[in-house]
């Protein structure tokens, strides 16, 4: 099973706390480079029905973000982690306290769903300049002079950084995160090469990706598929990581 | 950065309010910021909403005398600004003709609302049902039992309502889930904001919309009464008649009063008084007063009512409150359905449970020595009948 290149999401606390870091060691001895990790919150407007009841499921048992941080807190068996997360649970936590939690945990980067660069600038450059950038986010909505002028707010740093601090998120369909077997890839393959022409970083594809074609279809074009919903919801359903990735492979 | 909005996005000295959404809903927040901006300065679009505010909405509303309930409660006295009598039974029409008359502009064909003491959704439906758009209504199924001749009424005028079960069932849910819906049929669909809260422009535009309440009652209770009144109250849920009512007022040396659900208990999950526990934080596009845990969740509401059981204060309207331009109070289930039938009994006019909560202040005013109030009434309580029924013996 090649398995790589492949950015899959979990979501933390999600059966449990304690499940985390066993998760994490499966996704390194797989292979894979980065992942993401969802922090649950109370209203993810962004998130289709498989995230939303993870992330529900995760806050009823106790995954507040203090805790989520410190149970990553001296793990160094994991991918890379790209913490995806809403901007409220960080600005409650406060800048200074969130890096002391994020400074011992594999976090590289932060991907903040609803976070508009220019929105928290100080706030953004604090983490940044920890170590900590956020991801740019190119939804199908993004004009392409827009996606070039978010592509220079949140910049590359550069290829001796790790793929979780330079890559972009292209999001494939229009709505929200969740499996879809029907999702039309043309206009996001379409996107790609226009992205591929005006920058070298790496990108990522994600939302209503979860069929073998579409995972196909997106590397072809040198491009890494993100794995969300369909992974959560094998992993809910008493899966191990490679076991609920299979599934989406054949 | 390129596309950036032209209007203030922020208000106060603590800039609340923002643009805090998902990158799939910039472009649309910038079309719509460019949309509202154009019809603003097109004086056909001004023409065409002009009447039919007149002639479907039925603007301008009365300004009421209400002596019997003044002399009751010790104010010289009182005036009700007459929201109930606009078409469909609240103040929200006026936001929701406005805005899908820019929806049509902008060839939209379909509207989402999300809507929680349903006042909201039905005036959209029937806005919808005027101008011959498909219109999708996301309303909570506590909401759903709680309002149900409002759920009745959409569904008359045509429009789709989709139960939405997460949560507690009630408006922080069916906000959440038409932002959701609106990410997923932007290109086509046009998303009308309720209240005056959201990212931008939804908060500036939903007041824009809103503040004929005001220039209206300002005039007339100069001519009726010959004097501007000594207090000016509204109720507050997110926004939209509490800013509506209020800001026309704002040049003005008078109180500015708006009042909070206080439910039934002080602890957070008793009530919706955002002032009372509420901090800085963002939920639904914008920074404002929000009730949340201290791990940033958004935390309970409870209300006897639906339209004022919502965790966040418009930005616009936290920032006059932060900045002392508008004081805020808060009332009780209990206060307020007392209130309710008090103006019933004095007035023959039957509230709705929102507006019940500003007029469950009339007494602290009286009591802090107001002569003279500009309340307003910002629905009629057909819909709360089975509320009052069950609450009060009657």
């Amino acid at each position: 099973m090649a398995l790589n290149p492949l950015l899959p999401f979990i979501m933390a606390g999600d059966p449990s706390l304690e499940a985390l870091p066993g998760y994490l060691s499966e996704a390194r001895a797989l292979g894979l480079e980065a992942l993401e990790l969802g922090l649950p919150h109370s209203d993810p407007i962004a998130d289709g029905p498989v995230l939303q009841a993870a992330a529900h499921r995760a806050i009823a048992r106790g995954a507040t973000p203090r805790r989520v941080l410190e149970a990553l807190s001296g793990l160094t068996d994991s991918p890379d982690l790209i913490l995806f997360t809403y901007l409220n649970p960080l600005l409650q936590l406060g800048v200074e306290p969130l890096l002391r939690l994020l400074e011992p945990t594999p976090v590289k980067s932060l991907l903040v769903v609803d976070l508009p660069f220019g929105e928290e600038p100080a706030f953004e450059a604090t983490l940044r300049g920890a170590g900590y950038p956020m991801v740019p986010l190119l939804a199908p909505t993004t004009r392409l002079e827009r996606a070039q002028a978010l592509l220079g707010t949140r910049p590359d740093p550069g290829p001796e950084a790790p793929f979780a601090q330079r890559f972009a998120y292209v999001v494939a369909r229009l709505g929200v995160t969740g499996a879809g077997q029907g999702t039309d890839l043309a206009p996001v393959l379409k996107r790609l090469d226009a992205l591929k022409a005006i920058s070298d970083r790496p990108l990522a594809v994600g939302f209503g990706l979860s069929d073998p074609a579409s995972l196909r279809a997106v590397r072809a074009l040198g491009a890494t598929p993100v794995i969300g919903s369909a992974l959560v919801a094998g992993l809910t359903s008493g899966s191990s990581i490679r076991t609920a990735l299979s599934r989406c492979f054949c | 950065m390129t596309d950036a909005f032209a209007l203030p996005t922020r208000f106060g000295t603590q800039a609340l309010g923002g643009c805090y959404a998902p990158e799939t809903l910039m472009q649309p927040l910038l079309d719509l910021e460019a949309a509202f901006c154009g019809a603003l300065a097109d004086p056909a679009f001004q023409t065409e909403l002009k009447a039919e505010l007149r002639h479907f909405v039925g603007r301008p509303t009365p300004l009421t005398p209400a002596p019997r309930l003044a002399a009751k409660l010790g104010l010289k006295a009182l005036f009700l600004k007459r929201e109930d009598l606009a078409h469909t039974g609240a103040h929200k029409i006026n936001n929701a003709l406005a805005q899908a008359l820019l929806a049509r502009r902008m060839g939209k064909t379909e509207i989402i609302a999300e809507t929680g003491a349903g006042q909201h959704g039905v005036a959209t439906a029937a806005a919808c049902a005027r101008l011959g758009l498909r219109c999708t209504v996301y309303m909570g199924v506590t909401d759903m039992a709680r309002q149900a001749p409002n759920v009745a009424r959409m569904r008359l005028f045509g429009a789709t309502v989709e139960p939405v079960a997460a949560g507690q069932g009630t408006l922080k849910e069916a906000v959440n889930e038409a932002l959701r819906a609106w990410a997923g049929r932007c290109t086509t669909a046009h998303y009308i904001l309720g209240s005056a809260l959201g990212p931008h422009p939804f908060p500036t535009l939903v007041r824009s919309f809103q503040t004929v309440i005001g220039e209206e009652a300002r005039a007339q209770v100069l001519e009726q009464g010959g004097a501007l009144p000594d207090a000016v109250v509204a109720c507050a849920g997110g926004g939209s008649n509490g800013l509506g009512l209020l800001v026309p007022f704002l040049g003005d040396r008078l109180r500015r009063m708006a009042v909070e659900a206080g439910g039934h208990g002080r602890a957070l999950g008793e009530h919706a008084a955002r002032l009372d526990g509420g901090r800085l934080g963002v939920l639904h596009g914008c920074k404002t007063l929000l009730l949340q845990d201290e791990h940033g969740h958004t935390a309970e509401t409870a209300s006897v009512s639906a339209g004022l059981d919502y965790p966040a204060l418009g930005p616009e309207l936290a920032a006059l409150v932060l900045d002392g331009k508008v004081d805020v109070r808060r009332a009780s289930d209990d206060e307020a359905l007392a209130a309710a039938r008090l103006l019933c009994e004095t007035e023959g006019i039957l509230p709705a449970l929102e507006s019940s909560h500003a007029l469950a202040l009339l007494p602290t005013l009286a009591a802090e020595g107001a002569a003279t109030v500009l309340l307003g009434l910002s629905g009629r309580g057909d819909k709360d009948l089975s509320t009052y029924q069950s609450h009060l013996e009657f």
